[in-house]
């Protein structure tokens, strides 16, 4: 159970925090990104739109895996890629609303916590000043909250011009198990080329295009992600049969 | 080039302001001619209808119930269960046995998600609505996006020919509008079929007694009251009372027969139909409003089709006149004459479709009464009497003794009431059909039971993923509904 508290520089004064992304957040096959990190997501991660179920509104993730809780990036702690996404990284630390005002807090449940003096990172120096990785978590916190408010308002857009579409993923493993992906949605290519010379001046002032196009490019990582899982699998098989 | 419309709009026909309820043909039309589920729930503070449920119909017990919902019965493309359900020892009511759609309305739950893109549903289902926004709204579509011409004015005077074929309408403010085909949507006052054709009005008040309503507009007590799924008809004396849900308020009224029950005594009636609800009377004011059950004998006529009021109206039962809108509507979209010397097929075509149309109607509004089992008060009693029972409808009632309904009973490839909603009022009333052994088989009996197993289990799974009517209402307010 998440047990989240606004983080306190007497309380938490020696609190040390793993980088290390744990295990029950990074066991996901798909999270939420934000427009600004997709160039860097790019690299590595194919990129689609998803609805969200609190408000059906379209929001850009990155694809991780094919099943639920199926992170094919992720192995015992650690990114198999240079970029995690902002939303692991920030863990176990959140914003809550405190006086008129977000605050930064801390899931205290988390196994990213650690009491003794490991390797991990300290929240704040011996004086009660922020330490450098606060201060950087507080930034992507805050960085996530805008690019929250920005993907929606990007995303209503391609959705009112019609540029989104569904997408169909059904994909064979070499152990001929299969997957179907649904609710997954992409720029809809053939609506671009379509689009008026006027809309589509307002989607490249907006910087909309450009996060348009990093999308459509970040889907030839779903190859790579499919290597991955057979990669998995013909590892796993051989060791399964001589047990 | 194309069609252009103008529509006459009379200040002084005040709207009928009743008749909320519609079957899921609506959500085709709004999006055909183009208004989103969106701006529609929005504006019109609609929420969704999945169906009807009788309340004490049947024999006016306490726990006497049934559902009419807007999903078919399962399997219904390929099979008929129902035999299946009949011949069962122990059984579920019929609606729960074949549709898993019941249990969902009794939860008050939402035939969709948020993520569901507009128009599309996990269950079948219609809107409940209130006609004063939506009138408006559709006016404003229709003008700024349509080409549509509005004018408020009246009538005066109707330009025609010797064979009565109308050239142009005259205004009070003195325009004079030439047209080739003539609408008439002048509501109760049929001012082109009526009055100028003189095409008589074939009354029903000898099969549906109903011919007066009281209706009434009931606040939520609070703002996260539950919204009902269904149009409640919870049967009275002399008649029965609608109480729909709408995301703003309750809309409540009582359809009863005059003769027999005075109106202060039919205001009584609803009045204790609230408080026993725990309505709070005080404030409500109570509109009465004269239901005459009947249809033009003819709605096309020459160059003019009537649509609406104007072509007839029947007790608000099923929520007949704005499906009947929407068939008519398109009607005239398919055939519409392109020359004066086609004017006649078209109009025989329609006239023979919504003659049988307005009779099926009929037929299906008097199931509801001819099946009942409520003693006590002469409205119910009288209702059986074979007299008040159109042919029609007692030849199927013989049929059906030993056939369950079934598309081949029915002529028509677009039927208003399909034979899946006579099977929901038959066996949802207690109907005995005792079907041939030789037209059952083992096969289609494993299949059937099987069908209702699967029933049972999608009606679980729906049950838990579905939000309630309020919660998605809410959600689209705040968010809208997505287009894919």
């Amino acid at each position: 159970m998440a047990n989240v508290v606004l983080l306190d520089d007497h309380t938490h004064r020696n609190l040390r925090v793993s980088r290390h992304t744990s295990r029950e957040v990074a066991e996901v096959n798909v999270v939420s990104v934000i427009p600004r990190e997709f160039q860097r997501l790019v690299a590595h991660y194919p990129i689609f739109f998803i609805k969200s179920s609190a408000s059906g509104r379209f929001e850009p993730a990155a694809l991780l895996g094919f099943q639920p809780k199926e992170n094919l990036y992720w192995t015992d702690g650690q990114w198999r890629v240079a970029y995690a996404p902002l939303q692991m990284q920030r863990q176990p630390f959140s914003l809550l609303p405190a006086q008129n005002q977000v605050s930064v807090a801390i899931d205290l449940s988390s196994s990213q916590l650690e009491s003794g003096a490991g390797d991990g990172e300290r929240l704040f120096l011996d004086d009660g000043r922020p330490s450098q990785y606060l201060q950087n978590i507080t930034s992507m916190l805050s960085a996530l909250v805008s690019g929250s408010t920005e993907a929606y308002a990007f995303t209503a857009r391609l959705a009112e011009l019609n540029l989104l579409e569904p997408v169909r993923i059904d994909v064979t493993f070499v152990d001929q198990s299969e997957a179907k992906l649904q609710g997954l949605y992409w720029i809809a290519s053939a609506v671009l080329k379509a689009l008026p010379a006027a809309q589509l001046a307002e989607l490249r002032d907006r910087e909309f295009l450009e996060w348009m196009y990093f999308q459509m490019a970040s889907v030839s990582h779903m190859s790579g992600l499919v290597a991955r899982k057979n990669e998995l699998l013909s590892g796993a098989t051989p060791q399964a049969r001589t047990r | 080039m194309g069609i252009e419309i103008t529509l006459i709009e009379s200040r002084q026909q005040p709207p009928i302001g009743v008749g909320e309820g519609t079957w899921p043909t609506i959500r085709t039309t709004l999006k055909q001619i183009g208004i989103t589920e969106t701006a529609f729930l929005r504006e019109c503070d609609a929420s969704f209808k999945q169906g009807s449920q009788f309340v004490q119909w049947v024999d006016g017990s306490a726990a006497d119930s049934y559902w009419h919902p807007f999903t078919l019965p399962a399997g219904y493309i390929d099979r008929d269960i129902a035999p299946y359900w009949l011949e069962l020892p122990q059984r579920q009511p019929f609606a729960h046995s074949v549709c898993f759609q019941p249990e969902l309305c009794a939860n008050g739950q939402a035939p969709k998600q948020i993520t569901t893109p507009e128009y599309a549903g996990l269950a079948n289902y219609a809107y409940h609505l209130d006609a004063g926004k939506f009138a408006p709204l559709l006016e404003k579509h229709c003008v700024e996006k349509l080409g549509v011409k509005h004018v408020y004015d009246e009538i005066v005077r109707v330009e025609s020919e010797p064979s009565g074929y109308i050239t142009a309408l005259v205004t009070h403010s003195g325009n004079r509008l030439a047209g080739d085909l003539f609408i008439d949507c002048s509501g109760f006052a049929s001012l082109l079929i009526g009055k100028h054709f003189g095409v008589p009005f074939v009354s029903q008040k000898d099969v549906l007694f109903v011919d007066k309503a009281w209706a009434v507009q009931v606040p939520y007590r609070d703002e996260n009251a539950r919204i009902g799924s269904a149009t409640v008809a919870t049967a009275q004396s002399a008649g029965w009372v609608w109480d729909i849900g709408l995301t703003s308020r309750r809309g409540v009224g009582y359809a009863y027969s005059s003769s027999h029950r005075s109106d202060q005594d039919a205001l009584a009636e609803l009045q204790s139909y609230l408080s026993t609800r725990d309505d709070a009377l005080a404030e409500l004011s109570f509109r009465n409003i004269a239901i005459r059950s009947g249809y033009r004998r003819e709605y096309w006529v020459q160059n003019c089709v009537a649509v609406g009021l104007s072509a007839g109206f029947l007790e608000p039962l099923e929520a007949s006149a704005i499906v009947m809108i929407e068939l008519s509507a398109k009607s005239i979209a398919n055939l519409l004459p392109s020359s004066r010397d086609v004017m006649q097929h078209a109009a025989r075509v329609f006239n023979e479709t919504f003659r049988y149309r307005w009779e099926r109607i009929v037929d299906f509004l008097k199931l509801h009464y001819v099946l009942s089992r409520r003693t006590g008060s002469p409205f119910w009693t009288e209702n059986r009497r074979a007299a008040s029972i159109p042919d029609s409808l007692r030849a199927g009632l013989d049929y059906w003794r030993y056939h369950s309904p079934w598309h081949d009973d029915f002529l028509h490839r677009e039927e208003i009431f399909s034979a899946a909603s006579y099977q929901y009022i038959l066996y949802g009333m207690g109907f005995p059909t005792e079907s041939a052994s030789w037209l059952l088989s083992d096969s289609d009996r494993n299949l059937a039971l099987e069908s209702m197993r699967e029933t049972a289990a999608r009606a679980k799974a729906l049950a838990a993923a579905l939000p309630t009517n309020r919660d998605l209402l809410n959600r689209v307010r705040q968010y809208g509904l997505q287009k894919i």
